[in-house]
């Protein structure tokens, strides 16, 4: 019979990939998963899905799965299968034992954006509470803390003013350093479908990417600047603003700053941001930056979308500000239609962001400094809480290379993979004594680890996400955990054992002291997810349903006004030479998910079955590479190989790869030079040179990296 | 577009597209029903509590009025328009079920049967199944004719196949790639009885535009396009 198996079960959940979270329904036949269904109900993608969403979920099921608990004394030692007592009681001696000899400080931990709310908040709660530190922080320190800080600076908030729907209000769509029809793909189906509306499209990108020109979906106008100057062209933008006055007075007067905004003005007003001088540094055409500014200015509804193009450098944060500065000098801020959003790589990076994973702050971005917020978490958790701020994750791993710091509980994440100057990293991780990894797979930290505490995926417990739209989405349970325990279960057993009794019935329990704890997840509950489906925070006694669109009466700083912030232009360090001629810069493939532990384990590997490097044919052809030649990539930090791309893509002097496979070892070759405010590493600008390689190797090699191994071997 | 993404429901297709509009009150066998104007005569049904047998329609996709199983009676008007086409207007007066219409809908799907493969008529549950059951229809009375039984499968895409055997040209997956996915990598190729989803030309689904979205496969009413995983031990005709 050629019909269909009949599935006998389904359970609605959230998909674990990008920040979209998209809805779906997990059906199941004999305790199986058989397949998953875009939920038409799924306020996010209203029953859409994309290629990784609807078909990559076998993963969960693979043979790589770790299902026993592993330990081992030393790095160099081969793994032992223990039970699951023995190892969470060896992963807390080992912490007690660190922490008596070198200091409550000397450990910390790492959560993961791709872990619950419930999950994050617990570890945050595990350093605080039981560690007594404040070393905790997050993978959104290598993404989006940029936009942390630049929008909280300047709106108040650092998350998406709109919900998704918005832009279906919106007449000019500005997306810069995003790529959604790959990174977010449910997201740009529903932009192609606004742009075919008649919408106008504007991409500011150093790459023709496929939002710029595909078949169906063409930018009105691209700036192809070069990157590291995002900062210098938007603030060019803003020049053309301020001199051909087309801002919006009567909102600035209304809402914002006055004074602040005059004062900005004279720095965006002055000469040097004159697109006649910006133009030929950023390498596009002047005119193009001045009919930008007019056509983002005069909307009536212009919309900004960005991703880590804008947060990924040394002037991150910058970057961001100049996006608010841009939406507040417009008016493009408190209603549908408009607004400054940040695309999310993975699916609850915003939570991540909101629940506290960072050194200095405790959920709802309130300091650990302040006395008040400190003792309502102190009498909530019964214990004294730390009033200094922790060490940030590439601080941790400095502090480990100088003996500071010797103990790390990473949940979720691979760093080895994933963070810059990837030799540092695994000099950091080798200096240490107890490295207590908690993951789905043996991953590249995972050889560097002492401890394996085999995680569940997202289709095998409860919580929730928080999407990039401050969606808050219920995961649920499919199947069971395929190690016996949920992610939540087993932070709490490492919290137990270290001493600090806790207990919960479910993981509903955490979302209340979530609520309980954080003014914006106040009227959260399971309960009120499940009369709803989902809510976007704020959600409280005001909004007890969630509230889509921010800022519609006033900004969430202390006068209640916008505000806006100096934004001069510092270029990067990292710059082109005799010796490295090229840009390097980096970006994402539908197929494929971040470092790709997931996809690869996938049939989506069919489509992108390795990285390859993307060259314009004039720095081909002046350097005899042809397409598919395997080629030697070098940098001031390392070496990599990857095979050529002839494309026209990227413009002459830049190229471009992404980091889906481990083999590449594309963070072989980026910088540790990070962002002014916040250390988000600066993956998008890495001078190059590229020659043919003899063959495949796909070896390292690096001469700094082996003097820092020596120094801690 | 606004209302028609955020007014679905899980477990009611209301054929059309929700629309937002001023309210217009028509009956559906008799029964007095308020939709915003622009809604189609099949979505007031719906909402009526009274739905009509479709295939090429679902309120994802804006309506395409091909298969013609939806046709309805309209007092003071000629014929049996198809209800997901037709447009309410104030005071309309609808008909869904009489013999007359079940006889018409009964010779569609009669012809639809004939060029569907014989043995996965029975144990389907794919909407075709469905709408074969609420019109009471598990056979035909023709004989084996010119038909599309032989038609290869394209397996090209790891997660999903298309059989053209099970395939009646509804264009819903054509319709999907265009409207929800945004990316035009299907078309219906010849014309007639020769008419066929096409991945462009002589391209399979793999070599295609596709994404694998899945939208396709989603909207399929009756699985020819559908999710290899539902198949133990592979896809085998007959």
């Amino acid at each position: 019979m050629a019909n269909p198996i009949k599935p006998d079960r389904s359970v609605v959940t959230t998909c674990a990939y990008c920040g979209v979270g998209c809805s779906f329904k997990a059906e199941t036949y004999q305790g199986k998963i058989v397949r998953m269904i875009p939920w038409k109900e799924g306020k996010a993608n209203h029953g859409h899905s994309c290629v990784k969403g609807r078909f990559a979920y076998d993963y969960y099921n693979h043979p790589d799965r770790i299902r026993t608990p592993l330990i081992r004394k030393s790095i160099e030692d081969p793994w032992q299968e223990v039970s699951w007592d023995e190892a969470i009681d060896y992963a807390a001696s080992e912490f007690k034992r660190i922490q008596d000899k070198h200091g409550k400080k000397s450990i910390g931990a790492v959560s993961s954006s791709r872990c619950t709310n419930e999950e994050i908040f617990l570890v945050q709660k595990l350093v605080r509470a039981v560690m007594g530190n404040n070393n905790i922080d997050n993978c959104a320190r290598i993404c989006h803390s940029p936009t942390q800080f630049g929008m909280s600076a300047t709106v108040g908030w650092g998350a998406a003013s709109q919900h998704f729907d918005s832009i279906l209000q919106a007449n000019v769509i500005m997306v810069v350093g995003a790529n959604p029809t790959e990174g977010h793909p449910v997201f740009g189906s529903l932009m192609k479908r606004r742009i075919r509306e008649g919408a106008k499209l504007i991409v500011i990108d150093p790459r023709r990417t496929e939002t710029v020109d595909s078949a169906h979906c063409k930018a009105t106008l691209h700036l192809a600047l070069r990157p590291g100057t995002n900062v210098a062209v938007l603030d060019s933008i803003s020049h053309v603003i301020v001199r051909e006055k087309l801002y919006n007075e009567q909102f600035i007067r209304a809402r914002c700053e006055w004074e602040e905004f005059e004062v900005w003005m004279g720095l965006v007003g002055s000469d040097r941001y004159a697109p006649e001088v910006i133009g030929p540094q950023a390498g596009i055409d002047p005119e193009a930056i001045r009919q930008v500014a007019r056509m983002y200015a005069g909307g009536p509804n212009s919309a900004i979308y960005y991703g880590l193009g804008v947060t990924e450098h040394s002037q991150g944060s910058t970057g961001v500000m100049c996006l608010g500065n841009l939406a507040l000098a417009c008016g493009m801020l408190g209603r549908e239609g408009v607004g400054v959003n940040p695309l999310r790589g993975q699916g609850n990076v915003q939570g991540g962001s909101c629940l506290g994973s960072w050194p200095h702050v405790f959920s709802g971005y309130r300091f650990v400094t302040d006395p008040e917020v400190r003792s309502s978490f102190e009498g909530d958790w019964g214990v004294p809480l730390d009033d200094e701020p922790g060490l940030r994750l590439p601080n941790m791993f400095d502090a480990a290379l100088s003996g500071h710091f010797r103990g790390m509980f990473i949940m979720g994440e691979d760093p080895v993979q994933s963070d810059p100057n990837q030799h540092h990293v695994i000099a950091a991780m080798k200096s240490m004594e107890c490295v207590v990894l908690q993951d789905i797979f043996l991953n590249e930290t995972a050889k560097y680890a002492h401890v394996l505490l085999p995680g569940s995926s997202s289709l095998e417990k409860e919580g929730s996400f928080t999407s990039a739209e401050r969606r808050v989405n219920r995961v649920r349970k499919v199947v069971e955990p395929l190690a016996g325990y949920q992610d939540w279960e087993i932070v709490v057993k490492l919290m137990n054992a270290m001493g600090y009794p806790v207990h919960y019935d479910h993981a509903g329990e955490i979302l209340d002291e979530i609520a309980r704890l954080s003014p914006a997840y106040k009227g959260m509950s399971f309960d009120l997810l499940e009369r709803i489906g989902s809510a976007q925070w704020p959600c409280d006694e005001n909004a007890p349903e969630g509230t889509e669109v921010l800022h519609t009466v006033k900004f969430p700083r202390a006068n209640g006004r916008g505000t806006f912030m100096l934004t001069e232009y510092v270029p990067t360090i990292e710059r082109t030479n005799d010796r490295y001629p090229l840009l390097l810069t980096t970006g994402r493939i539908l197929s494929q998910y971040n470092v790709g532990t997931q996809t690869r384990r996938t049939a989506n590997s069919m489509w992108h079955p390795e990285d390859v490097l993307e060259i314009n044919a004039e720095d081909a052809h002046v350097r005899g590479i042809k397409d598919g030649d395997w080629l030697s990539i070098s940098s001031r930090f390392g070496v990599t190989q990857l095979k050529a791309k002839l494309s026209k893509r990227v413009n002459p002097g830049i190229v471009y790869t992404t980091f889906h496979h481990a083999k590449s070892k594309a963070n072989v070759l980026t910088s540790d030079l990070s962002d002014w405010a916040t250390n988000c590493p600066e993956y998008k600008v890495t001078a190059v040179e590229v020659v043919k390689a003899a063959a495949d190797t796909q070896t390292v090699s690096s001469r700094k990296i082996e003097a820092l191994e020596e120094t801690t071997a | 577009m606004w209302a028609e993404l955020r007014d679905l429901r899980e477990n009611i297709d209301f054929g059309t597209p929700p629309r937002s509009g001023t309210e217009v009150t028509i009956t559906v066998d008799g029964v007095a029903v308020k939709v915003p104007s622009g809604s189609s005569v099949m979505l007031a049904a719906a909402k009526a509590g009274k739905n009509v047998p479709k295939l090429c329609a679902t309120d994802t996709l804006e309506p395409f009025g091909s298969c013609r199983v939806c046709l309805v009676e309209i007092e003071g008007r000629r014929g049996y328009p198809a209800s997901c086409t037709t447009l309410v207007e104030e005071g309309m007066a609808v008909t869904t079920q009489s013999d007359k219409l079940q006889a018409l809908r009964k010779g569609v799907l009669e012809l639809y049967l004939s060029d569907f493969p014989e043995q996965d008529i029975e144990g389907g549950w794919s909407e075709f199944h469905n709408t074969l059951q609420q019109c009471g229809v598990s056979s035909h009375p023709y004989e084996k004719g010119d038909h599309h039984q032989d038609a290869p499968v394209d397996e090209s895409n790891p997660y999903f196949l298309f059989d053209p055997a099970k395939c009646i040209v509804c264009s819903r997956c054509v319709r999907a790639c265009e409207e929800i996915q945004g990316t035009f990598a299907l078309t219906i190729s010849a014309r007639g009885f020769e008419s066929e989803v096409a991945a462009g030309p002589n391209h399979s689904f793999f070599e295609s535009e596709c994404v694998s979205c899945g939208a396709c496969v989603q909207t399929c009413p009756t699985q020819a396009l559908v999710e290899k995983s539902l198949f133990e031990g592979g896809y085998q005709r007959g």
